[in-house]
């Protein structure tokens, strides 16, 4: 392989070519879905790739047509805190699992990995039911409080791999020179652990983002919708207006491919941590 | 350190976790084995639970909606998941090429993936679309006439299985780095040995990633049978059926028709048939999962 590295052969020509197909089938959908999104009602039936006038006051009709704002301000109110509590509080049981002994860590830790297998329908109904209780139905607090307890099994576990890591002497050294544990937790573990904690970071604004079912089950009146849940809204509204369910559709993809830019090598390194799992 | 005061900070840092396992996770599990056993109208308030022992399952396996999502879950997860892992490692291969532009290509295939569900189903409805669809028009070009997609029973559940072709990037990228981690030297050895560009793909590459196709396999398997979004969204298990998924139907009994205790024992049955594939591909691994290090292989 490293041989001919550098130079072209038949077979690296027909699997670039290979390459650029497949990146053309990947890339043709989204920017068709662009193109619609700026069509005129009736362009949308045509041939035309490329629209003849660009209609930029679909968008401008999209947002109003549906609460667009109001639906991104909700998203962002179970965003922030479920941002904040998923990092913080994974960050600590990390932590908690990384460097400390207590009796029944091993049964807890494998616990904790079993819980990653358990399929969320199981605790679904009972979720339900308790928050029913509760008076926390068609609020955003059951999107939001879990997110506190732990932050998932998985992210957990990823930190914790990380921290484990770094070399013990730097936190022993600090706890010798009387920092307390917490200290160390936030001024040591916290600043060294960055590429786990962003990777983190990153999974759960996708999550939230992306999160249909949760919404859909727990948010009834529809000015408390959030983005995904608000736009197969408007799919039910509008079904036959497709510029605009189009402009809709872009408007919600933007900010996570936005995202995705500038943090790709976080999210690359993270799902690469994440399939480290082996051994 | 292991002295009675650092227990207790261990145990206080990993308290958030636990206290989430019993309220989040155990406490529901319980209730809900409760709630599997029992008949139960929400309107009327948790105290008007009543215990009706196994009618619930004996009425599922009555129930011929139950046999269909399992149907479709099924044919969905044994046809997708070995077609993803398959489609993602030849991708992954021809990534993992080192020529110019290769980071530009990485990211291409890896954007599908961070699209929301919500806006993928959008955009795919229209493409699927049988008069303008882009889909059909293309097909259109080579003189095929497309069928009507997703108002087809015959074609819905297929046309949700190519759609998730278009979103494996994130299993490439795992399989990328799975490929990444095989030493450049075992290709000069078998290269060495005569074996063709097939024969290392098959004695070299898929030992050294097995352990990553292990992963994906689980991940994808544990993924197939809680699919929900886009059936939702695009076909809300229609046309007849044809794509009445495992999930969907468990949603509609839980909040569709409020019968708790139905779908309770709808959602344990789930969770037996996830465990039970994954006890398999975990049993089965010790055949074919390679380990670095593990020198007793043959």
């Amino acid at each position: 392989m490293i041989i001919n590295r550098h130079k072209w052969s038949i077979g690296r020509l027909i699997t670039f070519l290979v390459l650029i197909a497949g990146a053309a089938i990947v890339l043709v959908p989204l920017l068709w879905t662009v193109s619609t999104s700026l069509k005129s009602p009736a362009e949308v039936f045509q041939d035309s790739f490329i629209p003849k006038v660009w209609h930029w006051d679909n968008y401008k009709n999209a947002v109003t047509a549906v609460p667009f704002f109001l639906f991104l301000k909700n998203t962002l109110i179970i965003l922030v805190p479920v941002m904040i509590g998923t990092v913080f509080s994974s960050a600590l049981c990390a932590y908690g699992f990384a460097r400390f002994n207590f009796k029944g860590k091993r049964s807890l830790f494998l616990v904790l990995l079993a819980t990653m297998m358990l399929p969320g329908q199981v605790t679904m109904i009972p979720m339900f039911i308790i928050f029913k209780e509760a008076g926390w139905v068609d609020t955003f607090l059951p999107l939001i409080i879990p997110s506190f307890f732990g932050g998932g099994a998985f992210n957990i576990f990823l930190i914790r791999q990380f921290m484990r890591g770094i070399p013990k002497d730097l936190d022993e050294a600090a706890f010798m020179d009387g920092a307390s544990r917490w200290s160390i937790f936030t001024r040591i573990m916290l600043p060294l652990s960055k590429p786990p904690l962003i990777a983190v970071a990153i999974f759960t604004f996708m999550g939230v983002w992306n999160d249909f079912q949760g919404p859909l089950i727990y948010l009834n009146t529809n000015t408390k919708y959030t983005l995904a849940l608000g736009l197969s809204m408007f799919k039910g509204l509008y079904n036959v207006e497709w510029n605009m369910l189009m402009a809709a559709t872009v408007l919600i993809m933007l900010p996570a491919i936005i995202v995705f830019f500038f943090l790709q090598k976080y999210f690359i390194e993270g799902i690469s941590l994440s399939s480290a799992m082996k051994g | 350190m292991r002295n009675s005061r650092s227990e207790r900070a261990g145990y206080l840092f990993i308290l958030p976790w636990f206290l989430g396992l019993l309220i989040f996770t155990l406490g529901p599990m319980l209730f809900s084995l409760v709630l599997s056993f029992s008949k139960w109208d929400i309107i009327t308030g948790i105290g008007s639970i009543e215990f009706v022992g196994l009618d619930n399952f004996k009425a599922i396996f009555h129930d011929e909606l139950f046999y269909q999502s399992l149907k479709v879950t099924f044919i969905f997860a044994l046809v997708s998941v070995p077609l993803y892992q398959i489609v993602s490692i030849l991708i992954a291969l021809l990534l993992n090429m080192r020529t110019r532009g290769m980071k530009f290509f990485r990211l291409i295939y890896f954007m599908p993936s961070i699209i929301p569900a919500v806006a993928v189903s959008m955009m795919w409805i229209m493409i699927f679309n049988p008069e303008y669809g882009i889909l059909n028009r293309a097909l259109a070009w080579f003189g095929i006439e497309g069928p009507a997609w997703l108002q087809d029973p015959n074609y819905a559940l297929g046309a949700l299985i190519v759609m998730g072709i278009w979103g494996v990037g994130n299993t490439i990228i795992i399989y990328l780095s799975g490929l990444q981690g095989v030493p450049e030297e075992l290709y000069e050895a078998a290269q060495l040995d005569g074996a063709g560009a097939f024969r290392r793909f098959m004695s070299v590459t898929v030992p050294m990633i097995s352990p990553t196709i292990f992963f994906n396999l689980i991940m994808g398997i544990i993924g197939g049978f809680q699919y929900f979004t886009q059936a939702f969204v695009m076909t809300n298990g229609g046309p007849l059926n044809s794509t009445l998924f495992y999930n969907l139907y468990l949603y509609n009994k839980a909040f569709v028709s409020f019968e708790m205790g139905y779908a309770s024992a709808l959602s344990w049955i789930l969770f037996a048939i996830i465990l039970i594939f994954t006890l398999i591909v975990i049993r089965s691994s010790s055949m074919w999962v390679y380990y670095n290090g593990d020198d007793d292989r043959d």
